[in-house]
């Protein structure tokens, strides 16, 4: 009996011990960051620093878009709307902690979303979340958000990658600690070298697959790409299409396109010569040719845009065809005083691998229309503070948003980040009668107009919404093959 | 009509000269080999708008990366541009702008070494030491520094290249300087009154010129690979301008599987430096100076 006691015994602690090590988080992730935004580097994720491959792993949000980006919870269980659509109620799920030990609880819901509308602060999602009069803690765990008018893709809205829970009272330190309620920690923060983030092993969906993630900074697309060849990184989620083949023969890779809102383009200013006279930003826009972008600069895989920065997969899209029309630009900045063309420049940096590319295409297409561009390569550490809305015409690119936010942010007149710095009326109304409307048809309606007036006015040429290429070294396993603020990051593992 | 045969004489011995050092050049293979490559370069450039093939701006998706054919000899590139066409006209921003650095290089270092080696004293420690301050300064974060303050233009490129170039000069000028300063024929000049001007014309240069102009031969080379490197970075010759540096940035990510769009652009580019240094040995050795002796600077 003692014997078979023992035996059992013996069996049991192995099942457990085996159990334990099979769902300990072992291994590194080791991930990159641009350094897009230099000094001003930080982890608030509502500043225009935020270093988002970090905040996504540390904090989560009360909804999360699902794999097919329909708003599912996250840190709320569910919620519901009154009649009109003008007070949305959230209950918390309950029993969550933050990473310094403080309990997760509606008042942190309510500071953490109206210091995303502070004016001090000046975040960039403050347009978008502007519909948000007041937020009432009904109690621990429920809060009701009283809003300005109907918003009937409310929910949607708060999908928003930036909009993250932090702690009550925590908004000094934020930007260094990185604290939140999600899978990892941050136990060192280098924005210039390597950021380290530890396994949160009390994290409410399990505990992560990985022990840490490293996001170290890499500048250069093509170091990065190096860095991935050579094991430095696991993981690089803009690896220009044209460099495929390189990982497709190779085993120790796994490739996967995804199909993204994520888009490109070239910014011109709006509030300066001559691009204030919109003639000759359509001129400027005719005359490129997106299929052929698509084809040269992403091997086909991408979907064309005709500058709407709503994404292909959106129900408020507004689909259109439009074709290189150089004989229409030459009309157009005929009319606007320049029958012998213009001249422009543009800035590219490497930080975003397809810049100088596109730049070298458009710069050739429209030639034709009688369009000289010039390229002057800029080094990509503090593009977005030294370039980006301070040049005449500039590059971009975006991740993608709900079509809402993505149409407030980038263009309504009172954006922080309206970088063509747009302001049209008519615009501005279409989106306040498409958040009010409650009628599906009619919103939608109202939303693709302000897609039009884009197409007539805008001074953003959008070629396409990209479909990403995403290489990671074979080693890393479970990793969600959807965007990177769909992905759940705990799931990861690395063999 | 006596003054003009002693002018034509003076410019027979000149070309005779000039000839004759040629000619020492090229009686050894490696002096032969450089001449030969350097020549072929410079023709290339001159010629080569009348002979490509293609138009080097035309892109299309259609062409895009094929391998090298009878139709396009170097293949294509990732935007389907004719890799040969742009191969031979990708020197000829690099020749004409690290040419014309090297000049004024040559004529800046050159004049200030020897004018610093004649007066000696306060002016020239003062020179010294600030030459020896750029000096320490990487001069690749100097020209990066530049070009996002001024742009990227040929009319920044040459004088700023030209600059960073000619620092070395003032030392390898200054040092030969005072290996004549010493001799009866300044001694004799100073002693009959004659200006610091009309010794550094008249007596200095004459004597210095071969070390300077073997400096300068040799500086040409490292300003190609300057340039080719600032190129690279994406800060030297603008798109849609073929450029050597420029064509191997743009194809070192698929160098695995499309190897002709890069492997022309660094031949071109390597066989020009090695051109160039082969002849400037040739022609240092030619003119009797030997550069292993030298100290560095």
């Amino acid at each position: 009996m003692k014997y078979i006691l023992k035996v059992f015994s013996a069996t049991f602690m192995s099942l457990i011990l085996s159990f334990s090590i099979a769902n300990a988080s072992s291994g590194v992730f080791k991930v990159s960051h641009d350094l897009g935004f230099g000094k001003d580097t930080n982890l608030d994720a509502i500043t225009k620093g935020r270093l988002f491959q970090v905040v996504i792993k540390t904090q989560n949000r009360l909804v999360r878009p699902d794999m097919n980006g329909v708003p599912s919870p996250s840190l709320s269980t569910d919620w519901s709307a009154n009649s009109d659509a003008t007070e949305w109620t959230f209950n918390l799920r309950k029993g969550i902690y933050f990473h310094d030990g403080s309990a997760f609880d509606a008042p942190d819901v309510k500071y953490s979303l109206m210091r995303a509308k502070d004016p001090d602060i000046g975040s960039p999602v403050r347009k978008s979340l502007n519909v948000v009069e007041d937020i009432e803690v009904v109690d621990q765990h429920t809060v009701k958000m009283k809003l300005s008018t109907s918003f009937a893709d409310f929910p949607l809205l708060l999908t928003d990658y930036r909009l993250r829970m932090i702690p009550e009272g925590s908004g000094d330190t934020i930007g260094q600690t990185g604290v939140g309620t999600g899978p990892f920690m941050v136990d060192k923060f280098d924005p210039e070298g390597t950021t380290i983030l530890k396994a949160n092993p009390d994290y409410w969906e399990g505990a992560p697959g990985v022990a840490e993630v490293h996001v170290i900074a890499i500048p250069d697309a093509q170091a990065r790409i190096q860095a991935l060849l050579t094991g430095q990184i696991d993981m690089n989620r803009y690896v220009p299409f044209n460099q495929k083949k390189i990982f497709d023969s190779n085993s120790k890779f796994t490739t996967s396109v995804i199909p993204t809102g994520n888009w490109r383009g070239v910014v011109m200013r709006t509030d300066t010569a001559p691009f204030d006279n919109p003639k000759v930003r359509k001129a400027f826009r005719l005359a490129v040719d997106r299929q052929e972008l698509v084809d040269l600069v992403m091997g086909g895989a991408a979907t064309v845009s005709c500058d709407t920065p709503v994404m292909p997969s959106d129900q408020y899209r507004l689909q259109m065809d439009c074709p290189q029309n150089i004989s229409k630009a030459k009309n157009l900045l005929r009319e606007a005083g320049f029958p012998n063309g213009i001249e422009l420049t543009v800035y590219p940096a490497t930080l975003e691998p397809t810049w100088p590319t596109i730049a070298e295409v458009v710069q050739q297409q429209v030639a034709k229309a009688g369009i000289k561009v010039n390229i002057e390569m800029v080094p990509s550490k503090g593009y977005w503070n030294e370039v980006w809305m301070k040049k005449p015409v500039s590059m971009t690119r975006w991740n993608q948003r709900p079509a809402d936010t993505i149409l407030h942010e980038a263009y309504h007149s009172g954006a922080k980040w309206n970088e063509s710095y747009f302001k049209n009326a008519d615009f501005d109304k279409n989106l306040a009668d498409a958040r009010s409307e409650l009628d599906f048809n009619k919103r939608k309606k109202a939303y693709q107009n302000a897609q039009m007036t884009l197409w007539e006015q805008s001074g953003t040429m959008i070629p396409y919404h990209v479909s990403r290429l995403v290489v990671t070294s074979s080693k890393v396993k479970n990793l969600d093959a959807v965007d990177h603020f769909s992905i759940q990051w705990h799931k990861v593992k690395v063999d | 009509m006596e003054n003009n045969l002693i002018t034509e004489d003076k410019q027979k011995n000149k070309l005779e000269k000039a000839f004759e050092i040629l000619k020492t050049m090229a009686s050894k293979p490696s002096g032969l080999i450089g001449l030969t490559i350097v020549l072929f370069h410079v023709v290339l450039a001159l010629t080569s708008p009348y002979i490509a093939p293609y138009d080097y701006k035309a892109i299309s998706p259609n062409t895009m990366l094929l391998a090298p054919s009878a139709e396009h000899w170097f293949g294509t590139d990732s935007l389907g541009r004719d890799v040969f066409t742009r191969t031979i006209l990708g020197g000829r921003t690099a020749l004409t702008v690290t040419f014309f650095g090297s000049l004024i290089a040559l004529l800046w270092g050159g004049l200030l070494g020897i004018f610093c080696g004649l007066v000696g004293g306060k002016i020239d420690d003062v020179v010294m030491r600030v030459v020896d301050a750029f000096l320490s300064i990487p001069w690749i974060l100097a020209m990066l520094l530049i070009v996002s303050l001024l742009g990227t233009s040929t009319e920044v490129l040459i004088p700023a290249l030209g600059f960073f170039y000619g620092k070395g000069i003032v030392r390898v000028a200054r040092a030969a300087t005072h290996d004549v300063i010493a001799k009866d024929f300044i001694v004799s000049a100073r002693a009959r009154g004659h200006s610091n001007m009309s010794i550094i014309w008249n007596e200095i240069i004459p004597n210095v010129r071969d070390a300077i102009l073997v400096e300068g031969a040799m500086r040409w080379s490292w300003m190609l690979l300057g340039f080719s490197s600032l190129s690279f970075l994406g800060f030297g010759v603008s798109p849609p301008t073929p450029d050597w540096g420029l064509m191997i940035s743009n194809a070192r990510g698929l160098m695995s599987f499309a190897y002709w769009s890069v492997i022309a652009p660094i031949v071109g580019l390597s066989s020009l430096i090695i051109g160039i240094n082969l002849t400037a040995d040739a022609f240092a050795k030619a003119l009797g100076i030997d550069r292993s002796t030298k100290a560095p600077v």
